[in-house]
């Protein structure tokens, strides 16, 4: 869907400038039906929580993500949104004559592109903001999947763009001489600062801004939590909240999976579904590894064999260019080269039984990783780890290995990470031992682009036996 | 022989879901008719890994590395021509694979010294394999091919023979290494001869002299030039492979 759109906008934007323009079928067009698939990520709840300086949001925000304990809920501080300061400012901040606590100190306009990209699914750089150089530093933090993020900072519900974004907006309430106490303790601790500026700057900026801005903030929230984390009730709502979020997240996730399902048996497998030819040899192999009296040793060394010929068959459908060389005969041949990089990602842990196989193609190739698992009681894929090479984008083909692929729940999973991370749907080619049909009707109906190179298809869901066999554990 | 002046044939190289214009051109391996002899499919990849050791500026870390791809390869097409039988079994979550398993013994034979340089590549699939070894050398005198030394398993007349060497012009070691296997009791059609490149003149003469023995080669080239050397060929394999 998205491909015809991308065409139709890129035809007309030829037509205005007089050409001629030919129109060339996309191939995404001629596939009738090409299914939606939305990671569990891909509509992430934001939750504000605002309230004056000291009044306990932050440890509101850990409190909530120490008691749902799940890597999906992240804290996302309004506090990186920090406009760097020029000179003079900084001079002034460095005074304790700098207003921070006036919305005009604040990046609102990137904060809001960040949301949004993170509401698409989409990889946020987060900026990283020193309190003691008073600027932005050259790095950034990513955040990448999280499911329920919570959005903390004085000014959390200040701009209304940012409201538009949020799921559920809270204001936290706290004494004003207990917020003033707990401001004087963190900031000699945490940013370096001495009392007397801490004092200088709560009546000249905090106090006077609390008024003016911050307060009026509660008149758009949904819940007013007065003494912070001691108000269990309030806690108890707030974490019944999200987990409702993340509840209804994982049945859309789990229901959007099974709708793939029954639209894929009545097709046939698709062209770029690509199965190692099942010579003598091959079926050879293959019955060792699926023997269960088959020793470990003798397991690993043909499940090592068979990974290396899967590794040269995915090889074959990297893009290649035409390449004269001249042999020591000083003879021309037209061969061939790879177009450019080839690296590879490893879906943990079943990917990893590929690797040996990996090293003897491509010794030195560069290698990302990615752990998904499957929860134990819904079964529902999750994204537990990513660190893929910086340059991912850029390369020309990424082979993305996985020792079985069954429902294909966690290789979609896998390719939507690959695409969130600027990677062409068409560069990706998925090596795996074993593959149900329904995971490769359920992959290739939502990514058509993405080549699948299969060792053997079974009809069934199958348990991950294989990585269990090789691992020993 | 004379020197072969025939076109070699270009093709678009590619899977078959690719488009024609979205697959590059290369010269694949020149077609011979000959029902005993299989070429490895010629795969892009393939290609592109005879392309590398082809390339005179290649060292030889990579020179080793990529010929040992491509004779893995070999080796596992070679394994495809011994005798199975069916062998169901069952897997560790219950279900029944309909198998295979292979009949009858192996041994390697290398034609020293550039053979021997595929013998990593038979051990990497046949982790303890039997590897006998032929020396044939050209006598002075004659001009011939002559045998100077052989060492091979007592009981090869009863195992399947993979024979090995890389680079085949006018193949006169390798029809004296087949003539000695024969002598020692191996019947023609247990021999599998593995090969990386050929020429279409000695392959054909090879293939009609042995009509029972099966050739595994990845690459047919265009043909010899006045000296027999294969071209466009990819220099002198051992040295290439032990000492360049």
């Amino acid at each position: 869907m998205r491909g015809r759109g991308d065409t139709r906008d890129l035809v007309d934007s030829l037509k205005g400038l007089g050409g001629d323009v030919r129109v060339v079928e996309h191939p995404d067009c001629t596939i009738a039906k090409r299914a939606h698939y939305a990671p569990p990520w891909a509509d992430v709840s934001i939750i504000g929580i605002a309230g004056s300086s000291g009044s306990g949001k932050s440890t509101l925000s850990q409190a909530i993500v120490k008691k749902l304990n799940l890597p999906w809920v992240v804290i996302l501080s309004i506090d990186s949104f920090y406009k760097s300061l020029d000179e003079e400012a900084s001079r002034r901040a460095f005074r304790n004559e700098y207003d921070f606590d006036s919305p005009e100190a604040l990046d609102f306009d990137v904060l809001v592109e960040r949301l949004q990209d993170l509401k698409a699914g989409k990889r946020a750089e987060i900026p990283v903001y020193s309190f003691e150089k008073h600027a932005r530093l050259d790095r950034t933090t990513a955040i990448y999947s999280p499911h329920v993020l919570i959005l903390e900072g004085i000014f959390a519900l200040y701009d209304p763009r940012v409201l538009k974004l949020l799921d559920m907006k809270i204001f936290c309430e706290a004494d004003a001489d207990t917020c003033l106490s707990r401001r004087i303790l963190r900031d000699v601790k945490d940013r370096g600062r001495d009392i007397d500026g801490i004092i200088k700057q709560w009546f000249s900026y905090v106090k006077p801004n609390f008024e003016k801005f911050v307060d009026p903030q509660r008149k758009v929230a949904d819940i007013i939590i007065p003494r912070g984390v001691e108000n269990h009730v309030a806690m108890t709502m707030v974490t019944q909240f999200i987990q409702q979020k993340l509840h209804e997240k994982s049945r859309r996730h789990r229901a959007a999976l099974t709708r793939l399902e029954s639209q894929a048996l009545t097709n046939p497998l698709s062209n770029k579904v690509v199965l190692l030819d099942p010579t003598p040899q091959l079926r050879g192999m293959n019955t060792l590894i699926h023997d269960m009296d088959t020793s470990t040793a003798d397991f690993i060394f043909y499940f090592n064999r068979f990974c290396t010929l899967l590794i040269e068959k995915a090889m074959d459908n990297i893009p290649f260019a035409s390449t004269t060389i001249t042999t020591p005969l000083n003879h021309c041949y037209a061969g061939l080269k790879p177009r450019g990089e080839v690296s590879a990602v490893v879906v943990l842990r079943g990917g990893a039984a590929l690797e040996a196989g990996l090293k003897r193609v491509l010794p030195d190739c560069k290698t990302g990783r990615v752990l998904i698992q499957s929860n134990l009681r819904t079964g529902e894929p999750e994204l537990h780890y990513l660190a893929l090479p910086k340059d991912i984008a850029a390369h020309e083909a990424v082979l993305l290995l996985d020792a079985q692929m069954s429902s294909g729940g966690s290789a979609l999973m896998a390719v939507q990470v690959l695409v969130d991370h600027g990677v062409k749907a068409d560069r990706i080619v998925l090596a795996t031992y074993s593959a149900g049909r329904l995971g490769l009707h359920r992959l290739t109906t939502v990514f058509p682009e993405v080549t699948v190179v299969v060792g053997n298809v079974i009809q069934d869901v199958e348990e991950r036996w294989v990585e269990k066999r090789y691992f020993r554990c | 022989m004379s020197t072969t002046s025939e076109i070699a044939p270009t093709k678009c190289v590619g899977p078959d879901y690719r488009a024609e214009e979205q697959k590059p051109t290369a010269t694949v391996s020149t077609a011979v008719d000959l029902a005993n002899v299989t070429v490895l499919s010629q795969t892009p990849q393939l290609i592109a890994l005879l392309s590398i050791i082809r390339d005179k500026r290649t060292d030889r870390g990579d020179f080793i590395f990529y010929s040992n791809r491509i004779i893995r390869l070999l080796v596992e097409e070679g394994l495809n021509h011994l005798p199975t039988i069916e062998h169901p079994v069952t897997t560790p979550v219950g279900r029944v694979y309909d198998g295979l398993a292979f009949q009858g013994k192996i041994c390697g034979v290398s034609i020293m010294r550039a053979g021997e340089a595929m013998e990593q590549g038979l051990r990497d699939c046949c982790r303890s394999v039997r590897i006998g070894k032929i020396l044939i050398q050209r006598d002075e005198e004659t001009a011939q091919p002559k045998l100077f030394y052989d060492k091979l398993p007592e009981d090869i007349a009863d195992r399947w023979v993979l024979l090995l060497d890389p680079m085949f012009a006018t193949g006169g070691s390798a029809i004296m290494a087949v003539e000695v296997l024969k002598s020692r009791g191996v019947p023609e059609e247990r021999i599998i001869f593995l090969n990386i490149l050929a020429s279409p003149e000695g392959i054909s003469n090879f293939a009609a002299k042995f009509p029972k023995l099966r050739t595994v080669t990845a690459f047919i080239d265009q043909g010899l030039d006045d000296k027999n050397y294969i071209v466009p060929g990819l220099g002198d394999f051992g040295d290439r492979y032990y000492s360049m």
